[in-house]
């Protein structure tokens, strides 16, 4: 047994150079002016979305029961025009008469959570196919790299308009769609099993779940076993612009990370963990993930600004979330009825209060990955 | 390899993309329901009243399987359905559109590069110093911008300064003149037949409208080209050539001048096919505000409106465009570059 000194010791020594690469990237941090402010920004959006709750109290009060939902934005404050700001109301109130500082504090929520997600998973699909690309090679990589090339050879904010308005108001999967592409890839892994020979039995394995699936499939699709709906969702519209700007971001993920994937599996330590005869998936998650992914995930998470603003854009395109709904680019979308005539002035507070939040929270992430961007690129760093 | 096997090798290639391209947007236009579907194959207004019959004729609520090639063969003889929106074939309504958004284009695509290559220089020579810090500031500010804020700022601005509202493309009085006996239309874009049919005051009040758009369009998409410009530049000043060139006691400007910007340059050709994209992005947003009858408006109202049609028929011609563009910056970059081609 070690003691936990001796452990954190050890961890140390494992991770030096992650933990020296860490500090050198808020050494710089601290050293520029820019990314200071950047961070500060970040630091203070956060702040505001930790104290929503108290900032903007949700009425009536936030009850599980009452009120499931605080990012409603109330608008028990009904007025036929635009009312502009007022101690009870600081940023004013939109014509419908949803309060424009309840909207502001509470889609600072939405958008960490838009941000958040869209990153996450489209990193999780992006690492996946990436992983897998990059490391096989061959016809799969072929394969899984055309197709990421379909999805980035449209613009990335027209497509995801497209899959906006064709997604269904709710998501129906039925057994046959979700086993059939299921057992087309477990096949195509046990196909490449028998094709490298690297280990018989988890080849074996794979092979007799695919036969599994495929008869299971078969008996379904001839309708032998009735048709069941495995999953049956109903998709807000957040849910929507969510889902379409997961499938239109995962494939840029896909293709930086099988570069580097492709990269790392020539060095010597991959070369060697094959020698002595290490299975495919230890290389992949022993080997080659740790020594590529950290660069790769802090460049991610610097991307919640630019998809913060995709998003906004589709909200002010009125395509985003429910009009109640507290999301700034849809508080900016409430001016539209103005837009073409004087009053645009007149009602400034509508658009330019939400819109001065979505412009201030992407140049934080942007600040901040302008200077971060540097520091992991080789070729810059250090001079 | 020569520059024409490398041509013929690149046009190849994209024929797979555009195939697979196309699936992908079968397989959106498959999550349509049947009913909304059929207006994907309307080809006249009188066609509007027998949906039911399309939908049986197309098999549209067979499997996806069958469907496939009666889509595409109408997809290929051009016909990309009715736009409820555009009142039209989608085809017609979005070439009748095109010239308005060209036009935005001739005018923003230079000036971004322009200024983008211009601040990136002035950036990357006085690394670290106060103008690169600006620079980066306005760059990254671009970046962080939405579209639509910046218009309704500039909007706005205008209306304070000047008293009026400026939307649309040409103003009222000007509607008149294009759409008399009178004026000859030649390529569609105001400013090119205004100059064509000796209407300068049409020119003026076109250029008068364009003003904002552009500079919108310009300012979003000036950040790529200053933060790649500038990264490209500090490369090329630590190369031994520019050491070579300040040792033979060359002046400062021009070793920037002569020796660095220009290769320097080369890496920039390859964000212009990305601009292309973002630019088109940005359109749509961008004559929204400005109430300019572009594709970019007409395509925001198909989506807002859930007019299927439009909104594939659009997404399906970006697509192709954006395509093309990268194949002509590839094919550039490989004229530019020898090395490419090898690649």
């Amino acid at each position: 047994m070690f003691s936990l000194r001796e452990r954190i010791q050890k961890w140390k020594k494992a991770h030096e150079v992650s933990i020296k690469e860490l500090k050198f990237i808020l050494f710089r941090i601290r050293k520029s002016p820019l990314s200071l402010l950047g961070t500060f920004i970040i630091a203070f959006y956060i702040i505001i979305a930790i104290l929503a709750p108290i900032l903007a109290p949700p009425q009536p009060s936030w009850d599980i029961f009452k009120n499931p939902n605080p990012f409603i934005i109330p608008d028990a404050y009904n007025s036929v025009d635009p009312t502009p700001p007022s101690p009870q109301h600081p940023f004013g109130i939109t014509v419908e008469g949803y309060d424009i500082y309840y909207g502001c504090i509470w889609g600072t929520i939405t958008a960490f959570r838009v941000g958040v997600m869209v990153v996450a998973l489209s990193l999780i699909i992006g690492l996946a196919v990436g992983i897998i690309a990059g490391y096989y090679g061959g016809l799969v990589d072929e394969i899984l790299m055309r197709f990421t090339d379909i999805i980035i050879c449209f613009p990335g904010l027209i497509l995801a308009m497209a899959f906006v308005v064709a997604l269904p108001p709710a998501l129906t999967l039925d057994a046959p769609t979700i086993l059939i592409p299921i057992t087309v890839v477990i096949a195509l892994i046990t196909l490449l099993q028998f094709l490298k020979r690297t280990s018989k039995r988890f080849a074996n394995i794979s092979l007799a779940i695919t036969l599994v699936l495929a008869v299971v499939s078969a008996l379904i699709m001839f309708g032998i076993v009735p048709k069941i709906n495995v999953v049956q969702m109903p998709l807000t519209r957040l849910d929507k612009v969510l889902i379409a700007l997961i499938l239109v971001g995962w494939p840029g993920y896909a293709r930086v990370i099988r570069g580097e994937v492709l990269r790392a599996r020539s060095e010597d330590y991959v070369e060697a963990a094959k020698a002595i005869g290490a299975s495919d998936s230890r290389i992949i998650f022993k080997h080659i993930v740790p020594n590529t992914i950290y660069p790769i995930l802090i460049l991610a998470s610097l991307d919640i600004g630019s998809i913060v603003l995709t998003a906004a854009a589709l909200s002010f395109l009125g395509i985003g979330a429910e009009p109640s709904y507290a999301d700034w680019g849809q508080l900016v979308q409430k001016c539209e009825p103005y837009m073409l005539g004087v009053d645009i002035v007149r009602y400034w507070y509508i658009w330019l209060i939400p819109g001065a939040f979505i412009f201030i929270f992407g140049l934080g992430w942007n600040l901040l990955g302008d200077a971060i961007r540097d520091v992991l690129d080789p070729t810059l760093r250090r001079r | 390899m020569g520059l024409r096997e490398y041509i013929i090798r690149r046009i190849i290639m994209i024929i797979p993309i555009i195939i697979g391209a196309v699936i992908l947007i079968f397989a959106v236009v498959q999550l349509i329901p049947p009913g909304s579907r059929a207006l994907l194959y309307v080809r006249t207004e009188r066609d509007l009243q027998f949906l039911d019959q399309i939908i049986k004729a197309h098999k549209l609520d067979a499997s996806p399987v069958e469907q496939f090639a009666d889509w595409l063969r109408q997809i290929l003889e051009g016909n990309f359905g009715w736009t409820r929106v555009g009142r039209g074939p989608v085809l017609n309504v979005m070439f009748a559109k095109w010239p308005a958004t060209i036009e935005i284009v001739m005018f923003a695509a230079p000036l971004t590069i322009i200024f983008g290559i211009i601040l990136g220089v002035i950036s990357a020579v006085h690394r670290d110093k106060l103008p690169d810090h600006i620079t980066r500031l306005i760059s990254i500010a671009g970046y962080s911008l939405p579209s639509f804020w910046l218009g309704l700022i500039l909007l706005s601005l205008t209306y304070i300064t000047t008293g009026t509202v400026i939307t649309g493309r040409v103003s009222n009085s000007v509607v008149n003149i294009v759409k008399s006996q009178a004026w000859h239309t030649y390529t569609g874009l105001y400013t090119i037949d205004g100059i064509i049919n000796g209407r300068f005051d049409v020119v003026l009040d076109a250029l008068k409208h364009l003003a904002l758009p552009v500079i919108v369009i310009t300012t979003i998409n000036m950040a790529g080209i200053i933060r790649l410009m500038r990264s490209s530049m500090l490369e090329a000043l630590t190369k031994n050539y520019i050491i070579t060139a300040k040792a033979k006691g060359l002046k400062n400007t021009k070793v920037i001048n002569k020796h660095a910007r220009r290769n320097a340059l080369i890496p920039v050709v390859t964000i212009a096919g990305l601009m292309v994209a973002s630019m088109l992005s940005g359109l749509i947003i961008t004559e929204t505000v400005f109430a300019f009858e572009g594709v970019g408006q007409w395509a925001a109202q198909c989506a807002t409106q859930l007019d299927i049609a439009g909104v594939i028929g659009f997404t399906i011609f970006t697509g192709l465009l954006f395509v093309i563009s990268n194949l002509i910056v590839d094919i550039l970059y490989a004229y530019i570059d020898p090395r490419i081609r090898l690649g």
